[in-house]
């Protein structure tokens, strides 16, 4: 009896097709609307409400608020991609394709994760392309700000993938984006910096990892930075790291997968 | 010889305490046409969830041609194609992409898969309704689409879950000819059915299942030659009453 390959590299194509196919399905959904919604940010409070405020850092306020921005989106659409994904397909139940055809735990979660980082790209792309038209899409450092695209939307893909197996109904799909994501990410800068807020609030910033992410990819488009660097990646890789095993550990189980 | 799929002392409670099968053992030839039949609930799916993956066998062993269905999974599964009761596909999805991607899924490569997918959209009579969406199909479309989706990597072994239920007499009868012609090619089938007709003029082999356990297991032909067939060798086994099947001279 011949063995399974180590890695079944077109099962996993397949898994990344057939999620991008369905994503392809609601487009508006997916892109427009991030895309519209950072096209109103940009518009209101970096252009309108921007002109009226002084330099931040030495910066123009549309130039430091884009990196939030950015950043906001790319941690919705990570979530909202891995979640809905894992979600329906145990709803609908078809994730039982997957799990009778000789795929391993670490390729279907490889197969969530590339169409995370696909949409957070294209996602990211779209809201540079936006910025630009009102002169505020500078990236100094390319590799970092790739770095920082692919860390955040590994790691809010990840905790996604743990909501979608976790939530039992559409309502426990939403509690973690309302009542931790939105909070924490605007919170954590993406509209002032830490020194603005009250001190008693400022020492949570420092336990906020958005507030590290949002740090790590301003510093990548403008060189500023409020949180030191090397501390940023070193949250960024270990929470990835920690939210990969975590994931690995629930596939290998079957939670959420099973019965 | 290795059987082609051997449970031994399976056993399965779910979370809430319910036990879906029980010590639950049987053994099935490489080249037979097996039918395992039961009542509703009475474990028949279940079985076939912890055999494929679906669910997490509580305890017992399954092995599908000697080869661990939990430890070795990956192995186990290229040997398997499932036709499930449930339909257990993205509704949004048309019948030629289900049936594709789980060529892909099975690791055959874009070449092999498009011949394979061509060639049962045509012998399940598809082709017409390939580009439609999975719920715009009828019941019997749907049916068609799951058993395509089954064969499309040639399994050795082929598990129906209720594969007839809700379609016309005429598939129902091209379904039970392919079948048989598969079968007598070497593949191994393995056949829960309600339609004793279906059973009887497919299976070599058959067991019973109720409560969760085996109640009975034979070959067809033992059940057949008893009073009232394998209808009432069937109500027997499962506890039922018989009598108003084993008519007298029947």
């Amino acid at each position: 009896m011949s063995k399974s390959p180590v890695v079944n590299w077109i099962g996993l194509a397949t898994l990344i097709r057939r999620e991008w196919s369905r994503l392809m399905r609601v487009p508006i959904q997916a892109f427009v609307a991030p895309w519209i919604s950072a096209l109103l940010f940009i518009f209101i409070f970096g252009f309108v409400v921007g002109r009226r405020i002084s330099l931040i850092g030495g910066h123009r306020y549309i130039e430091f608020v884009l990196p939030g921005i950015l950043m906001l989106n790319i941690v919705n659409a990570a979530f909202l991609q891995s979640s809905s994904q894992v979600y329906f397909s145990r709803f609908l139940h078809y994730i039982e394709e997957a799990l009778v055809a000789p795929l391993s735990y670490a390729e279907m979660i490889a197969g969530v994760i590339a169409v995370v980082i696909l949409r957070s790209v294209i996602t990211a792309l779209g809201i540079l392309i936006i910025a630009a038209c009102f002169g505020a899409a500078s990236i100094g450092a390319i590799p970092e700000f790739v770095f920082w695209v692919i860390a955040v939307s590994m790691v809010f893909g990840l905790l996604g993938i743990i909501i979608g197996l976790w939530a039992n109904n559409f309502e426990q799909l939403t509690i973690l984006n309302v009542f931790f994501i939105t909070p924490l990410s605007f919170v954590g800068g993406v509209f002032n910096t830490i020194s603005m807020l009250p001190p008693w609030l400022r020492w949570l910033a420092w336990g906020n990892p958005f507030f590290y992410f949002i740090s790590g990819i301003r510093h990548a488009m403008i060189g500023f930075s409020e949180a030191p660097e090397g501390l940023g990646v070193g949250v960024a890789l270990c929470l990835a790291a920690l939210m990969s095993i975590v994931v690995w550990r629930l596939y290998s189980v079957g939670y959420g997968l099973r019965e | 010889m290795t059987p082609a799929l051997s449970v031994s002392h399976l056993r399965k409670v779910y979370r809430r305490g319910t036990v879906g099968v029980d010590d639950l053992s049987l053994e099935v030839a490489p080249g037979d046409f097996f039918g395992f039949l039961g009542p509703n609930g009475a474990g028949k799916s279940t079985t076939i969830h912890c055999v494929t993956g679906i669910a997490n066998p509580t305890s017992g062993r399954v092995e599908v041609f000697g080869v661990d269905a939990v430890k070795h999974y990956r192995d186990a599964r290229r040997l398997v194609g499932l036709s499930p009761q449930e339909f257990n596909v993205d509704p949004f999805a048309n019948a030629r992409d289900i049936v594709d991607w789980m060529g892909g899924y099975f690791g055959m490569a874009a070449a092999q898969r498009r011949g394979r997918v061509e060639m049962l959209l045509e012998k399940f009579d598809l082709v017409q309704h390939a580009k439609k969406r999975f719920r715009e199909l009828s019941g019997g479309l749907k049916r068609r689409v799951m058993l395509a989706r089954a064969m499309v990597n040639d399994p050795a072994l082929l598990i129906l879950d209720e594969p007839t239920a809700g379609v016309d007499v005429e598939l129902r009868r091209d379904l039970w000819r392919y079948l048989q012609e598969m079968n007598a090619d070497g593949k191994t089938i393995f056949l829960t059915s309600h339609y004793l007709e279906e059973v009887e003029r497919l299976c070599r082999n058959i067991a019973i299942v109720s409560g969760g356990r085996i109640v009975r297991r034979g070959p067809k032909d033992e059940f057949v030659r008893e009073p009232g067939g394998l209808e009432a060798a069937y109500l027997r086994a499962t506890g039922a009453e018989p009598d108003h099947v084993a008519a007298p001279g029947s």
